[in-house]
């Protein structure tokens, strides 16, 4: 067997015009071409627009069900995603993992397959494992949109992240602005989309975090120093947060979970808070007008100082906002997906 | 394929005025009018007809702008026209005559989702429809109260307005629609 | 090419599965034998299970004969193969077992002793051997009992008595022996016994929660990483341990299976240089696939090595063309990199590794069609091995006679100090000789076949070649004298 052409997101004779959306499924922004990326910004600006309406809601995915199965407990999430749907009118489920068979130890295949034959269009799912929203994509007839995958991926925190960092850096462009992530680099799906959409949109990316929460990622750096990725730039890493945070446009910090300490990667909270907290003194390295970011939940005096959270710099309330209007972006592109994207292999 | 012109740059001019002069008539004035264009071409459309108002009448009526992408009954249409173009009513549509603009009306979907729209921003008192061509074949039952021009026409023809705002010249001509694997690819 | 004849071609009906061969002549195949060491255009008869006669064939009536065609070999011996029973029936029995292994053109296989019960004390062994007495397959089923009891890793099993059972070694597989203590131990007390001591080279504590070779693939993909520290240390500590029991005991023997890491193979070939009885094997898994396949690629590791012997990268080279965190290449040891596979295949060509084994490893369905982190390890591999082999001979990567010995005097020599014992007994002869019993595969490498869910014999159906065509079709395996395998289409010719 020889491999044929991959669909790796750039459009192949499909039949699909150019602009167009064909993707099926949403699981990485891996697959997307900055065009698509593009795509997505503008309609989360017209999705903005119905947020900013009297009537907050447009019949777009009127009887469309849109089923949210989160395996790990996340209600703000979860609560986002189903306020999109909602304003989208489409039929919104819940399934809560805990109260659900899974507790009797059903398993995803047999989740998936009963959630279909009940109806379900487009499922937006939660899984605490790397890589599950695949293996739903693979047996679903419908659509899947990933809430966030184990360690592996968050799309729709990247393109809120990216759409909150245009809308607040002046020219709304990100080429050449430095953006740093600090924290549990490792584990993070949010840190590992943001490679992806941020070295796409031409950002100066800076990974910074203690070197047990690190691991890997100078190889994967390494990797793409040389530009070897079409459409995606090198970024750097760091042990060094004021190396990191000098001169940077956006600051963003990620949540440091008391699990790793108990792994013994990390010594203590304490001793993280003191290397790597972003507080005000660290972020007056950075530039005087940078945004702070957190995709939250915040562990406040750990990651983040609790007056940078709140300070005039924090966009991250705007994060919140624009999440909703993002994932209304993304339902209603899954939900028109052409019909030619039916049927091709995972992404 | 066969272009046959049936409007010309003058004709669309004096179509425009006559409209402008019914719109005012029917509304005895041009108290509470707002005019409405229907994205994309319905807005420059729009924006003439105000005009040519404002020409006769001396009253610059308020001027908008409707997205319908959200509203429409056919959602396959999204993967080849993703791109929503905006909407933009700066006034208040409460008690107001809206005559909506368009340039082409076919089978009353597009006016169907524009007025669940304008109803998603505020109450008008009434609405009524000018277009710039009507080509028959209602699938619902509207009708356009202005029309510029009507043209019968047959399924397999495509009307293309063209204006100078958007195309660089104004015209309407009217094609035989050539079916081809890569226009009409699954799902359209 | 060569015409096969005999039952098959308007004679009276061949043998069934298991029936003694009455006649089958072979002309102008093409003779592998690793035992003499010879290959070349040849003729062989077989008559009443036993080889009649093995001609060589020389000028005119060799001509227009090629390695390209049939080709006739000593049935393959996988020293590492998993037949789940008893205990796990579901995945594989070993009656399946046996028709996966002679689809594969194996005539022997050792399977491994993580059954349920483990294969700790005689009766467990006799259980198995009931069973393939049943299955009425003429494939030799041989077995490693465990090294520990229950593969505990605390107590030595009752070594002695498996042993006189007829085991052919010991192993802990599916775990390394836990500790240095035990293995020294096991070393020691296997070493009086004459037999082998099988490690599956693994640092536990390392290797906890791991999902994927630590890597480029594995950051990118968001999985727990396997350290290639994890194989080295374990193979650094079983050759200081197994130094240490040679004072001791110098009969004791050491053989690590399916080492996967250019670091561990390294360690091998000095331990081998200094002069230590150690031998290893490799898998055609670890051999053709990387980790890269589990982001989606699907091309063999020479396709995805540069020319400066570093892996390629994938997503800049737009390959993945399959679908991503595929649960059959979830396998312990984990795939590797290209430059590891290029170790294990430098291995086998200098000598460090003395055999290939398949390590077949069938799941069912509920096991795999999981997760990838919850995914079971393991590769349902006997009936493929062959073909990934053959793709490295069309390749020219590897010669077809190295090949073949891997496959079959590799094995034996691991076992050379069990050979002689009740369970192999030295007239199972491994090569194609007159007079012996018959052991052969015969197969094609003009043609392919489809390695489909309803073509794999096993039920295991785990396996990340599904969809592909591999090259060499067996055609016939026949093991002491007797069929085991025939392809349904075959004797056309």
């Amino acid at each position: 067997m020889t491999t044929a052409a991959p669909a790796t997101g750039t459009l192949t004779a499909t039949g699909a015009k150019p602009g167009a959306w064909h993707h099926r499924h949403l699981i990485d922004v891996d697959v997307l071409t900055w065009s698509e990326i593009e795509l997505i910004m503008r309609t989360t600006d017209e999705m903005k627009g119905i947020l900013a309406r009297p009537i907050r809601k447009v019949p777009a995915l009127n009887g469309r069900r849109v089923t949210t199965l989160f395996y790990e407990a996340s209600t703000r999430t979860r609560v986002s995603f189903e306020t999109a749907a909602r304003n989208l009118s489409a039929d919104v489920v819940s399934i809560a993992t805990a109260t659900s068979s899974v507790t009797k130890g059903e398993s995803l295949v047999d989740t998936i397959r009963t959630l279909e034959a009940l109806g379900a269009e487009i499922l937006v799912m939660r899984h605490g494992i790397s890589g599950a929203p695949y293996l739903a994509a693979e047996v679903f007839g419908g659509h899947v949109l990933n809430g966030g995958d184990g360690w592996h991926a968050h799309p729709t925190q990247a393109l809120l992240d990216l759409y909150t960092m245009r809308e607040k850096l002046p020219g709304g462009d990100l080429r050449g602005r430095k953006v740093a992530i600090v924290g549990d680099i490792l584990h993070s799906r949010v840190a590992r989309s943001n490679i992806w959409s941020l070295t796409a949109a031409g950002a100066d990316l800076w990974l910074c975090g203690p070197a047990t929460l690190l691991r890997g990622m100078d190889r994967w750096a390494t990797a793409w120093s040389g530009g070897a990725v079409p459409g995606h730039g090198r970024f750097n890493v760091t042990t060094d947060i004021e190396t990191a945070l000098r001169d940077a446009d956006v600051v963003m910090g990620l949540r440091i979970q008391r699990e790793r300490m108990q792994a013994g990667l990390l010594p203590s909270m304490r001793e993280y808070a003191a290397r790597f907290q972003l507080n005000a003194k660290r972020l007056s390295l950075a530039k005087p007008e940078a945004i702070v970011m957190h995709p939250g939940p915040m562990n406040e005096g750990v990651e983040i100082a609790p007056d940078v959270a709140i300070s005039g710099r924090s966009v991250i309330t705007d994060q919140v906002a624009n999440g909703v209007a993002v994932r209304m972006a993304l339902l209603y592109l899954l939900a028109g997906a052409h019909e030619a994207a039916v049927g091709e292999p995972a992404r | 394929m066969t272009d046959r012109q049936i409007m010309t740059g003058d004709e669309i001019r004096r179509a425009i005025v006559r409209i402008s002069h019914e719109i005012v008539e029917k509304q005895a004035g041009t108290q509470g009018l707002v005019l409405v264009g229907i994205q994309r071409r319905g807005v420059p459309l729009a924006q003439r007809v105000a005009e040519a108002i404002e020409v006769h009448e001396g009253v610059r009526l308020p001027v908008g702008a409707l997205d319908i992408t959200f509203y429409r009954d056919d959602l396959s249409l999204v993967a080849q026209q993703p791109i929503v173009k905006g909407t933009d009513l700066p006034f208040d549509l409460n008690g107001t005559t809206v005559v909506l603009v368009d340039d082409v009306l076919y089978t009353g979907r597009t006016i169907r989702a524009a007025m669940d729209a304008l109803i998603d921003f505020g109450r008008p008192r009434a609405i009524r429809l000018a277009v710039l061509i009507d080509r028959g074949h209602r699938e619902l039952p509207i009708r356009a109260d202005h029309v510029g021009k009507n043209v019968p026409t047959s399924r397999e023809e495509i009307v293309h307005v063209r204006l100078a705002e958007v195309d660089a010249e104004d015209e309407v001509t009217i094609a035989r629609q050539v079916r081809s694997t890569e226009t009409t690819a699954a799902g359209s | 090419m060569s015409a096969t004849k005999g039952p098959r071609q308007g004679g009276p009906p061949g043998p069934a599965v298991g029936e003694k061969v009455g006649r089958l002549e072979l002309e102008k195949a093409w003779l592998v034998d690793p035992v003499s060491d010879r290959q070349g255009p040849g003729d062989i008869v077989v008559t009443g299970g036993v080889i009649e006669s093995v001609v060589w064939l020389e000028g005119d009536e060799a001509a227009g004969v090629t390695d390209r065609g049939v080709v006739v070999a000593p049935g393959f011996f996988d020293l590492h193969a998993h037949f789940r029973e008893p205990g796990f029936e579901d995945a594989e029995t070993v009656a399946s077992g046996s028709a996966a292994a002679a689809h594969g053109g194996y005539t022997t296989v050792a399977v491994m002793p993580n059954t349920q019960p483990a294969l700790d004390d005689p009766g467990v062994l006799a259980r198995i051997r009931a069973a393939a007495r049943a299955s009425g397959s003429p494939v030799e089923v041989l077995a490693f009992g465990a090294v520990s009891a229950g593969r505990a890793g605390e107590q030595l099993s009752a070594m002695g008595e498996l042993a006189d059972a007829g085991v052919i070694g010991y192993s802990d597989d599916g775990s390394p022996v836990k500790t240095s203590k035990l293995l020294r131990s096991a070393l020691l007390y296997a070493g009086m016994l004459g037999l082998p001591v099988v490690d599956h080279a693994e640092d536990a504590e390392l290797t906890s929660g791991a999902e994927a070779h630590e890597g480029y693939v594995a950051s990118v993909m968001g999985l727990a990483g396997w350290p290639v520290a994890a194989e080295v240390n374990a193979v650094s500590r079983d050759l200081a341990v197994l130094a240490d029991a040679l004072r001791d005991e110098p009969r004791s023997r050491l053989h690590l299976t399916h080492i996967s890491t250019a670091g561990a193979l390294d360690l091998v070939r000095r331990a081998k240089a200094a002069g230590l009885p150690v031998t290893c094997d490799v898998t055609p898994h670890h051999l053709a696939l990387t980790d890269e396949w589990i982001a989606g690629a699907r091309r063999w590791s020479w396709e995805a090595l540069a020319a400066d012997g570093t892996p390629r990268d994938p997503w800049a080279d737009a390959v993945l063309s399959g679908w991503p965190y595929n649960t059959s290449l979830r396998v312990n040891p984990p795939l590797g990199t290209a430059t590891d596979a290029a170790a294990c295949l430098a291995a086998l060509l200098d000598g460090t590794a003395d055999a290939v084994a398949t390590d077949h490893a069938p799941h069912t369905v509920v096991d795999k069609e999981v997760e990838f982190g919850r995914a079971a390890n393991g590769i349902s591999g006997i009936e493929t091995a062959l073909g990934v082999l053959l793709a490295l001979v069309d390749a020219g990567k590897l010669p077809l006679a190295r090949a073949v010995a891997a496959l079959t005097t590799g094995p034996a020599s691991v076992l050379a100090a069990a050979l002689g014992t009740a369970a192999l007994p030295a007239a199972r002869a491994r090569g194609l000789t007159e007079g012996a019993p018959a052991n052969l595969v015969v197969f094609d490498r003009g043609d392919t076949w489809k390695v489909t869910p309803e073509a794999l014999l096993s039920k295991g159906k785990n396996s990340p070649l599904l969809g592909r065509q591999l090259p060499g079709r067996v055609l016939l395996t026949i093991s002491a004298g007797r069929l085991a395998y025939e392809d349904p289409e075959a004797g056309d010719e």
